[in-house]
């Protein structure tokens, strides 16, 4: 189908629209413009060579540019989804369009970037409410592999990478012997018995402290340069781990595992990331202590025990960002990516600063993934990595008008509103 | 309140239900969202669980129990059309046609998923079979009367519903891959409508002996009655428009397969579920009066969800259709208020049509629109305390009444968390101590899959 | 003491191969301590048993010439204490439970397919559990109604003898497996070939709510309800099918003849599985529904339930197995407080039921050592339960639930002489049961090792 076959409901200037015309220098004036690392400013943004080149309240346009009016709509950085399984994941009840997880308990050699379909439809879709970034991951036993952080705007895997590794990702092994049933069912049999259940995942932390080990000879072996030395793919891609140059995103999500995570984390002297935290309970100020940041999961979720507050999911980003945590979004998925501002949105119905909910889909994922100097805020010198919208984004009803991705305008159209125009319009 | 609701089931209930209400309340000074007859700033007199009056003024009477809203929105309970909580089980999927199962027979008034939902505004749900069968088991209306027993928590006087199932689900386990399943019949979608046809066909034939054996009766011969079939019942209960069918379907072929197979048969189908490619067959479903109780957003989850989009409810209403926003799940069930919202934004609807789909259209296809689904005199006084407008995600759940009843109270909720807590800890300790040493390890106990 | 004289009278019978047609002796307990059950408690009285009954009680009875007199000095004397839901009896019979809903756990070795050589008692229908998947309630899934505990009872059980060596001198056992398990029996834990054990049969119709499967129907809780139901009215259309037929066979077709109904007609009562409150609540709309007396058997949570079941007018079976934390725990867990609370309260349900009139009986359960019945009882009686209310729910009551409080339960002229002897009070930790009475023969207790109950032999009675 004609991508250019409709024109999108809120063009602001047809001019922009095409990609010919990227190269010519953007000045969008007239926009309510939320820095997100400073206070809002209304006025205008430079946009050259894809970088924000200027932002002022009385900015003028230079001259040779294109100038577009944003006639009062907002603009902020357009936000990231610090997990989901985007491109890998197309249908997820369909193995054929599954490519999140491998075989076998170790594969820190696989990458997510090479597999992430451009033409996946849920790409278009998570763009039109806003998501400009998303970190793609792996899933898999233990260590899954290495994720991406991608652009959500690109023909190939290449065009769309930001960073082909921004995370090797691990499974923290879990002890798990409680829990219940969804909906909670009095005096249950119990499940596998803890002891076993112990057993087991002592196991996996032998086999996964033992990998570690092996890699770390390996790495020696190779810094010793001995004569035909064979490079071993999986220890290899341990390496950047192992000198703290890429950072380990460990799901832990329960008080116990999370200690386990820091406790190896520092055994091991890697860089991590927790992921999936749900309860933190007493770990909250390592947390913050160490430095340790936090990728929350779907705040839309139910609590883990019968007798939690039934908020508790909701209130937990306000407890991390009390303590003083470093935090992002994740949706894990590919299909609700689009709902990850709502997300964020609910956390500030309990109690998150609506503030802290937009930094925490921009500025802070920028931030934890290494990238704060290219997006995550409107600053000069960063990528012009924004949307324009008639409000609040956070806010389901605010419509995004326009997007626009190092510079250039991104097509908001997708599957959905193709086939909303197709059908609306049936006889 | 859901600490308070818990202590009352675990040491009060032998002695008195939960605080009655008070004969009066005044809901004062709040921004009243009545969905069918506008906003206004003002007053909700609650007499006897009714809603008595609604206007910018109400006079007190004397005594009157007196909820200060300070500025807050108030709006009908939510009422959500698609629902699996509250029951100890869900699917019969061992045969394709279950319809002699109900469940009624299994409420669990205990769940914790019914103060969850109560605390998402949710004040009513109907609270289906699972989707395993081409026709699935019956279905109970509720309301989320947390405290109260399996009989209290039934909504007295909805009409009952069965559930039916089209598609992926109950073709899956005649297509299994699994080595030794057991296939059962249908395979297909083509199965499936074979398997509805065969049904009814059974149902008409069950209901003339039935006829018939009437007629004899009258007529004064000595005859035994034909043996009763609680398969069948059900399904004669549909043909005679006393059973309103609630059908998951997603793709239009479908869809438009069991319209017509209702029609052929001469009944309604009450709702479609689910129903994600409504928006492609609007017009028809319209034409067959059948309502649409739909997701606001999901898809991709199974190929047959692939072609759904969020605005599916904003096309099937612009084109005459009666559509509801359905959670399906104990946790969206939370926050339905927010799935309205989506429609503000796919297609651009109205606060009142929003809001609408979460109350007075569910109500109206569950034929309870009579009690509830909007805040007018006369109806059931379901209502929604929000501390901001319902329709924003900052919004958050502060009171919730039913009948006039106050069934949570988050203010409440939160001060009791503590004691709560406390208590839990207490006992867990003691029964910790008590333990025996710890013996040789059994084998897990099987436990039934998801 | 006189017990020397006694055991060499049973060890004489039985090495004379005469035991089984032999009627024992006379005996006279005298100037002992007697709960009665069924009256006031009468110090320093007599029991006299004569032909296996009870012949004479009292202050004044009188002891009769030819009598074997057992000195009562510092003892008690007990009706025989009644198992009022149990397997004992019937080899390898799982535990019944009270738990609903979830699917059967893989049946332990069936009594219905037991593979074990000897005489099998009765019919050996196939197991209930195997064969190609059910597809509705007329393929009567799950369904051994007709199945008989008197004829699948062995003497030889070995849980009989530790069960006697607890005080328990009579079970109302059931096969367990399946949803219409089949039908129980009330049995005399003592006698030489299992038609000297029956009291009375039937005693009801034992149903559990247990699932079948994903593939075969009933797969779901309500789908065993549905089902059940479903054979009511199948029971009461083929009933009234088959006397028309006898009635005026000519020109009619003959109905077809179902095993499966036959057995759910033929039970006096059924017994439900209930052990929350909500579960007692639906299974008394469900009893009323089908029109059947029923009895409820779990009952932890009745401390809930009893004004239900008081209005109900509906006898409740209490599992002595009360609920308690696993023995090896997460200690990170974090139990509900609904689990929490039930395990804390569910011991003094038996008190709050008693308070309130409801009729209650006490059942082994999960208990696998009925030595270790006493104590479960003793944590009743902690929790408020009177030792009079509990001795009634081990005796009196279980009988009169089951309509045989005519010859068993209390100590009464004329009923069966089912006696424990003890050398005080029979709740008390401390205190010893010196023996006990079936159909008036005297059997020891014999110490059982600790562990499960298994391997113990009679000492008494050898075959």
């Amino acid at each position: 189908m004609n991508m250019r076959r409709f024109v999108p409901i809120a063009m602001l200037a047809a001019a922009v629209l095409a990609s010919a015309e990227d190269a010519a220098p953007l000045f969008i004036r007239n926009a309510v413009i939320h820095p997100v690392t400073a206070g809002e400013i209304t006025g205008s943004l430079l946009v050259k060579d894809g970088l924000i080149a200027g932002i002022g309240a009385k900015l003028a346009a230079p001259k040779g540019v294109k100038v577009l009016d944003a006639k009062g709509a907002h603009l902020y950085p357009g936000m990231i989804d610090s997990a989901t399984v985007m491109g890998l994941t197309e249908i997820s009840s369909v193995r054929e369009t599954q490519d999140a997880s491998e075989l076998g308990d170790f594969n820190p050699q696989l990458r997510t970037i090479v597999a992430i379909n451009p033409d996946s439809e849920h790409i278009p879709v998570a763009r039109a409410n806003g998501i400009t970034s998303v970190i793609t991951i792996p899933s898999g036993s233990i260590i899954g592999g290495q994720a991406a952080l991608i652009h959500l705007d690109g023909w190939t895997w290449e065009d769309m990478a930001v960073s082909r590794s921004a995370a090797m990702h691990l499974i923290f092994p879990v002890l798990s012997g409680g829990g219940g049933r969804r909906g909670s069912s009095i005096a249950g049999p119990s499940r596998a018995s803890f002891s076993e259940t112990q057993r087991r995942y002592e196991e996996q932390k032998r086999k996964l402290g033992q990998f570690f080990e092996e890699a770390r000879r390996y790495q020696k072996a190779k810094a010793a340069k001995p004569a035909g030395f064979k490079t071993d793919l999986k220890f290899e891609a341990m390496l950047p781990v192992l000198d703290r140059k890429l950072p380990v995103m460990v799901v832990a999500s329960r008080e116990r595992a999370i200690k386990d995570a820091i406790v190896f984390s520092e055994k091991e002297n890697i860089r991590i990331v927790l992921a999936q935290v749900r309860e933190p309970g007493a770990t909250l100020g390592d947390l913050k202590s160490k430095n340790i940041p936090v990728i929350l999961p779907e705040t839309f979720a139910l609590p883990l025990e019968e007798d939690d507050a039934y908020d508790s999911p909701f209130t937990l980003p306000n407890e991390l960002f009390k303590s003083g945590v470093l935090f992002a979004f994740g949706t894990f998925d590919s299909s609700f990516v689009r709902n990850l501002p709502y997300q964020a949105a609910n956390a500030v119905a309990f109690g998150l600063p609506q503030q802290e909910a937009l930094k925490a889909v921009t500025i802070n994922a920028a931030r934890i993934w290494g990238v704060e100097d290219k997006i995550g805020s409107i600053e000069k010198g960063k990528w012009a990595d924004f949307i324009l919208t008639d409000g609040d984004p956070l806010e389901t009803r605010t419509q995004i008008k326009q997007m626009f991705i190092r510079g250039r305008e991104v097509n908001l159209e997708n599957r959905h509103t193709r086939l909303y125009h197709r059908y609306l319009n049936r006889p | 309140m859901k600490l308070l609701s818990n202590l009352v089931l675990l040491d009060l209930v032998l002695f008195a239900p939960t605080c009655l209400p008070a004969a009066d309340i005044v809901i004062q000074n709040a921004r009243i969202l009545t969905v069918t007859k506008g906003n206004l700033t003002g007053s909700i007199l609650i007499r006897d669980g009714k809603i008595q009056e609604v206007a910018e003024k109400v006079l007190a009477p004397p005594g009157a129990q007196i909820i200060d809203a300070g500025g807050q929105f108030v709006m009908p309970g939510i009422i959500d059309c698609h629902s699996h909580i509250a029951a100890e089980s869900i699917n019969e999927s061992s045969i394709s046609v279950s319809s002699m199962v109900g469940i009624e027979d299994v409420l669990d008034p205990e769940e914790i998923s019914i103060y969850r939902a109560l605390a998402g505004g949710v004040t009513t749900a109907n609270v289906l079979h699972g989707s395993a069968n081409a026709i699935g088991g019956k279905c109970s209306v509720i309301k989320t009367r947390w405290g109260k027993d399996a009989r209290g928590i039934l909504f007295d006087g909805s009409k009952p519903g069965i559930k039916f199932a089209l598609g992926e689900n109950p073709k899956r386990r005649g297509g299994s891959t699994t080595p030794g399943a057991v296939l059962r019949y249908p395979a297909t979608r083509m199965g499936v409508e074979d398997v509805i046809r065969q049904a009814f066909t059974d149902a008409k034939f069950y209901q003339a002996a039935w006829k018939d054996h009437a007629a004899k009766k009258a007529r004064g011969e000595q005859v035994s009655p034909p043996r009763r079939d609680l398969k069948l019942e059900p399904l004669v209960e549909v043909l005679e428009g006393k059973r309103l069918v609630h059908a998951h379907c997603y793709r239009a072929d479908e869809i438009l397969m069991l319209l017509r197979v209702a029609d052929d048969f001469g009944f309604k189908i009450r709702t479609l579920q689910h129903v994600l490619e409504g928006y492609k067959v609007a017009r028809e479903i319209a034409a067959h009066g059948a309502g649409a109780s739909t997701f606001s957003d999901w898809w991709a989850y199974k190929v047959e969800a692939y072609d759904a989009i969020p605005f599916n409810a904003a096309i099937m209403h612009k084109k005459g259709v009666l559509v509801s926003l359905n959670s399906d799940s104990a946790e969206l069930m939370r926050h339905l208020n927010t799935e309205a919202a989506k429609t503000l934004k796919y297609g651009g609807l109205t606060e009142d049509e929003a809001l609408a789909m979460i109350t007075i259209n569910p109500a109206k296809q569950l034929m309870v629109e009579s009690r509830v689904g909007s805040i007018e005199a006369g109806k059931d006084a379901d209502l929604v305390l929000y501390d901001k407008h319902p329709l924003s995600n900052y919004a958050k759940v502060q009171k919730v009444l039913i009948e006039g009843e106050v069934y949570f109270d988050r203010d409440k909720d939160v001060s009791g968390r503590a004691e709560i807590e406390a208590r839990r800890k207490a006992l867990n300790e003691k029964q910790r101590r008590q333990r025996r040493p710890a013996a040789p390890s059994k084998p897990a106990a099987s436990r039934r899959p998801v | 003491m006189k017990k020397p004289t006694l055991r060499f009278i049973t060890v004489t019978l039985a090495a004379a191969g005469l035991l089984s047609a032999e009627v024992p002796g006379v005996i006279a307990i005298r100037n002992a301590r007697i709960h009665t059950a069924s009256g006031p408690v009468i110090t320093g009285g007599t029991v006299v048993i004569r032909d296996g009954l009870i012949a004479a009680v009292g202050t004044g009875a009188a002891i009769p010439a030819d009598a074997w007199v057992v000195e009562g000095n510092a003892l008690s004397v007990y009706p025989g204490l009644i198992d009022a839901l149990s397997r004992w009896g019937i080899p390898g019979a799982p535990a019944p439970a009270g738990g609903t809903g979830r699917f059967a756990t893989p049946p332990g070795p069936s009594p219905l397919a037991d593979p074990s050589p000897g005489p099998a008692p009765g019919p050996t229908p196939s197991p209930a559990t195997t064969g190609p998947p059910a597809m509705g309630p007329e393929d009567r899934p799950s369904n051994t109604s007709w199945v008989n505990a008197q004829d699948l009872v062995r003497s030889s059980d070995r849980g009989i003898t530790s069960a006697r060596s607890a005080g328990f001198t009579t079970a109302i056992t059931y096969p367990t497996t399946g949803i219409f398990a089949g039908q129980g029996a009330a049995i005399n834990l003592a006698g030489d070939k299992p038609g000297q054990m029956v009291v009375a049969a039937p005693t009801g119709l034992y149903l559990s709510l247990n699932a079948r499967s994903f593939s075969s129907f009933p797969g779901s809780l309500m789908g065993v309800i549905a089902y059940i139901r479903q054979v009511y009215l199948d029971a009461d259309h083929y009933q009234a099918a088959q006397k028309e037929y006898a009635a005026s066979p000519r020109g009619r077709r003959r109905p077809d003849y179902d095993r499966a109904l036959e057995g759910v007609l033929g039970a006096p009562r059924i017994l439900l599985p209930a052990t929350r409150n909500v579960e007692i609540e639906r299974m008394l709309r469900f009893a009323a529904d089908l029109k059947r007396p029923a009895i409820l058997y779990g009952g932890h949570e009745a401390y809930r339930s009893a004004d239900a079941l008081k209005n109900a007018g509906a006898p409740i079976l209490i599992d002595l197995k009360w609920p308690e934390a696993p023995r090896e725990l997460d200690p990170e867990r974090r139990d509900s407080l609904r689990t929490l609370e039930m395990r804390e309260k569910a011991p003094g349900a038996p008190a709050v039921l008693a308070k309130a009139g409801v009729r209650f009986a006490f059942y082994s359960g999960g208990v696998e050592r009925p030595a270790d019945l006493r104590g479960a009882v003793r944590k009743a009686i902690t929790a408020g339960l009177t030792e009079e209310q509990a001795l009634r729910a081990l005796t009196l009551t279980p009988a009169e639930i089951y309509g045989v409080a005519d010859r068993i339960g209390s100590i009464e002229i004329g009923k069966i002489a089912n006696l424990v002897i003890t050398d005080g009070n029979l709740f008390d930790e401390s205190s010893k049961i010196k023996f006990v009475l079936i159909d008036g023969v005297k059997y020891d207790p014999v110490t059982e090792p600790a562990g499960p109950a298994q391997g113990s032999a009679r000492t008494e009675v050898v075959q």
